[in-house]
């Protein structure tokens, strides 16, 4: 029997083996650095969800930095939300008034004036009688009250300057300390007055 | 079949996630938006659209408008510009300070204050500062503004710092600002567009706010806009005979095309809705989530104190 033919063997010399073998060191180290850049660069430009975060902006944060805090711009804002509460029942949120009553502010040579002197007086003091503005006469029988009297001296600087720069008007911004000398010079006793003694201050 | 379940979970799993990422995700983002306060001022954004502007809408999408154009204007930065407003009672000081801002670097030769390429490095800008307000520096990071800001401040000068929203779009003149969810409250559905034949519209209602030209354009797109591509979109127009006075409607056209003598041509209503649609998108207000400075005439008036 010890000379049976020798049969080449069917088994391959080395077959594919199915052991488990350990995850090799660098892969997982490189994971777990990718992961980790990847949560640092998330957390510096993703947002944190936040809906109101678009690019090129990369956090609330950085936004908010960006908001324009301009300091004119606060003043318009302020000035028109007063003015179309308190004046802009008759002169118009449109600034023209009403013809042969209510004057127009958009335009008006009171209003465009170079200096803030007169145009001051009038809601502090009230206006009443008969003025003239953009050559057209104006007569409300009960006059204009001094609106502006209750307000503070920097709303109703604001709302000077919100008209003074509106609906195509060019004069410069009114001040509060504008406000406030004019306030002092009436004093606690101020009459309506007429066209006639505002024409005769300076402007 | 042994791995049924397994199966199912994995496909269960792979669509839910999309789904929470596509669906969920941005519904808890952006469903609850509302409108929102437009930056200094009381105003609210946006207003809803007219009726004949919202039909309108449903004439642009009918019509394939969003098949050439987008509404969707992008930015890809933002700058501060500085503009000084006042010089105070020292204004060598102030002026001092300016130049001191583009002092090269004494080790590089070159100052970072700025990145605009105008401002030649080290060398002081020709600020005149009888003439104010005036731009004194503009391609600012904010960081870098507000530290100008400081400085001219502590010299006795003031200055004001703008936003700038930046971007090729932007450059285009197609807006002031990018596109953010507010914008498209009232569309349904809403027409982003993806390809760019035409340019984008999202602020076209600022840019061409004139309804007898959206309509003239409609019609025939070359007579207005040399070089363009645009079909002209004449079945929303309808030639007809003039009985008795001519309509306020009809449009003034060029000689060659006219209609014949006696004939006019007159606007559909779907015609007046897309028009009046097109002037409705205005993207043109600053808003918390893209903010910028909307510049007015009254923020650089010139002070006129006695």
């Amino acid at each position: 029997m010890s000379d049976e033919p020798k049969f080449p063997s069917t088994q391959p010399d080395a077959g594919p083996t199915a052991a488990r073998s350990t995850l090799p060191m660098w892969i997982f180290s490189l994971t777990i650095v990718l992961l980790y850049l990847g949560a640092v660069y998330f957390d510096h430009h993703g947002g944190w969800f936040d809906a109101r975060v678009y690019g090129p902006y990369v956090s609330a944060e950085e936004l908010d930095s960006y908001q324009p805090k301009s300091g004119a711009a606060a003043v318009l804002a302020q000035g028109r939300k007063t003015y179309e509460m308190v004046c802009g029942i008759c002169h118009g949120v449109d600034g023209f008034g009403k013809p042969g009553q209510f004057p127009p502010l958009a335009g008006s040579e009171w209003v465009n004036a170079k200096g803030v002197q007169r145009l001051t007086h009038i809601p502090l003091t009230g206006l009443t009688g008969p003025i003239t503005v953009k050559g057209e006469q104006m007569n409300f029988p009960a006059g204009m009250a001094a609106m502006g009297a209750a307000l503070s001296d920097s709303d109703l600087a604001a709302v000077l300057t919100y008209i003074r720069s509106s609906w195509g008007n060019k004069g410069g911004p009114v001040t509060a300390d504008d406000v406030k000398n004019v306030r002092a010079e009436i004093g606690g006793h101020a009459q309506p007055m007429t066209g006639e003694e505002m024409m005769k201050m300076p402007e | 079949m042994k791995t049924g379940f397994h199966v199912f979970l994995a496909a269960f799993i792979a669509l839910g996630a999309s789904w929470c990422g596509f669906v969920l995700a941005p519904a808890l983002q952006l469903g609850t938006a509302k409108q929102a306060a437009v930056l200094n001022s009381s105003d609210i954004y946006p207003v809803q659209r007219s009726g004949d502007a919202t039909l309108g809408l449903q004439v642009y999408r009918a019509s394939g408008c969003a098949a050439c154009h987008t509404e969707q204007i992008q930015q890809t930065g933002v700058a501060c510009e500085i503009e000084l407003t006042s010089v105070g009672k020292n204004p060598a000081a102030v002026e001092k300070q300016i130049n001191a801002l583009f002092a090269p670097s004494p080790f590089l030769g070159v100052n970072f204050i700025t990145n605009d390429q105008n401002i030649p490095y080290g060398g002081p800008p020709s600020i005149d500062i009888s003439h104010l307000p005036q731009i004194i520096l503009n391609h600012l990071e904010k960081s870098k503004a507000d530290a100008v800001v400081g400085g001219i401040t502590s010299a006795g000068g003031k200055a004001e710092i703008h936003i700038i929203a930046t971007g090729t779009d932007i450059a285009r003149s197609w807006g002031l600002r990018r596109s953010v969810a507010e914008d498209f409250l009232w569309d349904d559905p809403v027409q982003l567009g993806d390809i760019r034949v035409g340019p984008d519209l999202a602020d076209v209602g600022a840019r061409l706010g004139n309804a007898d030209w959206q309509l003239l354009h409609l019609y025939t797109p070359q007579s207005v806009v040399k070089g363009s591509v645009m079909p002209p979109f004449r079945f929303l127009f309808e030639t007809r005979k003039i009985a008795g006075a001519p309509s306020p409607d009809a449009l003034h056209l060029p000689e060659e095309l006219a209609p014949p003598a006696g004939f006019e041509v007159v606007p559909t209503d779907d015609a007046k809705n897309l028009a009046a649609y097109l002037l409705s998108l205005r993207a043109d207000v600053p808003l918390y989530d893209a903010p910028f400075t909307a510049l007015q005439a009254s923020t650089s008036a010139p002070s006129n104190k006695k």
